[in-house]
């Protein structure tokens, strides 16, 4: 057992090093761009305003800093929009308890953080029961599929099907809405799909941020609903993945499997982080 | 019935948060309208158009997640330790968003490179787990022999177990990060749990300050400590919900 997680272990750090490379090729090079760039406007900025001294900007620089961190985006020009309204603070609530939170929001009250805090301790394991109870529905519909089907066979071909359309309609479909209503490519906003539907949530790109776009009032209640259901599917199959890889190094590996004591409490058969569906081979 | 919890739970923090953070995100706006109609004022052939373009430039800057301060660089972002978080984040999903792949290329890898690691990372995270419990449950019976205590020995050594990893996970690391960071120990309680919940906002992140200097083992250490934090953590949440139900 121990001989297992510790070959796990050295995979999991080698992938993370792998992919530490790989970005750092990527994006080493786009970053001194940027920082090029900036610094070259501020520097044309200087130049056409002479008498501007540099600290001025400096502070400006700061005020800006400060005011976008606190979720005030000053690109705009109107101060009615607020981050904080109701529908708008749904949505942030939204994405706390599915702990994807972008990041271009976050509490700046020390209140705000406070209840932050125990609002999660409730919030993400309700989350985490709301999925599971979605997980085990659609796995019952899967079991129930599964016992119609006389040849294995067909079995495989309906998951397959179950899988594209879910695919389709959950991330492949929704970019083309965002591209259109956020003004993004097609690229940036599948980018966007699956960041968010795997709840990593980086905040570069988040829906209804754009101050100078028109959003009817249910966009933002729409996405979430769209991220409620995203979310379900994206768990059962992220969970198929993980089985399909434990099954797989089970097999090559001989991993012995884990055998608990008679009058142990808790039977390990759940993911800790997410539903655990197992598909019936 | 759950459904209909979930969305009033979700609808409840929001009118919580919006009687919290409106009052001083209105101030922020005042504040930042006031300083920009003062530069302005101040130096009166400055046109605001120019301003604007200045102003949508240093946004699209700081998104790109540089740091904007001063003449100092904070680059080394994308040097192969923030490389290495950043995958750290992408694949806990903590993604913690102060640094992002900017590249086209960097966010196709990105995607691909999530899509296998996440559910590796829940392989991984349910091993930790196991080997955790089986841990306990392993003192719990030598204890049961050693003293023989019934049922009393396997309640103890679970909250023994729970405090450690409650001293552990989320209250010792903040001394370290209010060592290292400068943030307060309440900072740093934040955002050990935001990022051991995998919320990961972003405005707490370690490792940013240009100022400091932290020695080599820290961000290893603290890739540890996210690990295991989250594995102990994810497995007390299931304790509740199995508890629960």
């Amino acid at each position: 057992q121990i001989s297992w997680t510790l070959l796990l272990i050295l995979g999991y750090l080698f992938y993370l090093l792998l992919g530490a490379m790989v970005l750092q090729l990527l994006e080493k090079q786009a970053e001194t761009h940027f920082w090029d760039q900036f610094q070259l406007e501020k520097l044309k900025f200087l130049q056409n305003y002479t008498y501007l001294d540099r600290q001025a900007l400096e502070q400006f620089v700061q005020v800006l800093m400060e005011a976008w961190e606190k979720g005030v985006n000053p690109e705009g020009n109107s101060t009615n929009l607020s981050n904080w309204d109701f529908s708008n603070s749904f949505f942030f609530a939204g994405t706390v308890v599915t702990t994807i939170v972008y990041g271009n929001l976050f509490p700046s009250t020390v209140a705000g953080q406070i209840f932050c805090v125990f609002y999660t301790l409730i919030g993400v394991p309700l989350n985490l029961a709301f999925l599971n109870q979605l997980g085990k529905g659609l796995n019952a519909h899967l079991i129930i599929l599964e016992r119609r089907v006389q040849k294995p066979a067909h079995a495989q071909v309906q998951l397959a099907i179950l899988l594209t359309t879910g695919t389709l309609l959950f991330l492949v479909f929704p970019p083309f809405v965002f591209s259109y209503i956020e003004s993004w490519s097609y690229g940036e906003s599948l980018y966007f799909t699956f960041i968010t539907l795997s709840t990593i949530g980086f905040g570069d790109y988040v829906v209804s941020t754009n101050p100078n776009k028109p959003y009817i009032s249910v966009y933002r209640s729409l996405t979430t609903i769209w991220i409620g259901f995203g979310l379900a599917w994206l768990a059962l199959v992220f969970n198929v993945g993980a089985d399909l890889m434990e099954k797989f190094l089970q097999l090559k590996w001989h991993k012995p499997v884990l055998s608990l004591a008679g009058e142990a409490t808790i039977k390990l058969e759940d993911e800790p982080e997410q539903p655990r569906i197992h598909i019936p081979s | 019935v759950l459904l209909l919890a979930y969305v009033g739970y979700v609808g409840l923090g929001a009118g919580v948060l919006q009687a919290l953070e409106r009052p001083a995100e209105v101030q922020a706006a005042q504040h930042l309208l006031q300083q920009h109609w003062e530069l302005l004022a101040n130096h009166t052939c400055l046109q605001g158009p120019a301003l604007q373009r200045l102003i949508e430039g240093i946004i699209q800057a700081y998104k790109s997640g540089i740091t904007l301060q001063g003449n100092t660089t904070s680059l080394g972002r994308w040097d192969f330790s923030g490389s290495f978080f950043f995958s750290i984040s992408a694949i806990t999903t903590i993604g913690y968003g102060n640094l992002s792949p900017s590249t086209v290329a960097g966010r196709i890898f990105c995607i691909l490179f999530a899509l296998f690691g996440i559910p590796l990372n829940l392989v991984l995270l349910n091993e930790i787990g196991q080997l955790m419990l089986l841990g306990v449950q392993h003192c719990a019976r030598c204890l049961e022999e050693v003293f023989h205590w019934q049922k009393k020995a396997s309640l103890l050594i679970k909250t023994c177990a729970l405090v450690t990893g409650l001293l552990l996970f989320l209250l010792l690391p903040p001394l370290l990060f209010s060592d290292k960071e400068g943030w307060s120990y309440e900072e740093g309680f934040y955002y050990s749990f935001i990022t051991l919940s995998t919320i990961g906002f972003g405005d707490y992140v370690i490792g940013m300050n240009p100022d400091h200097t932290y020695p080599g083992w820290y961000k290893n250490v603290i890739s540890l400590w996210i690990l295991f934090g989250m594995a102990w953590l994810a497995l007390v949440i299931k304790f509740c919900i199995n508890f629960l139900e």
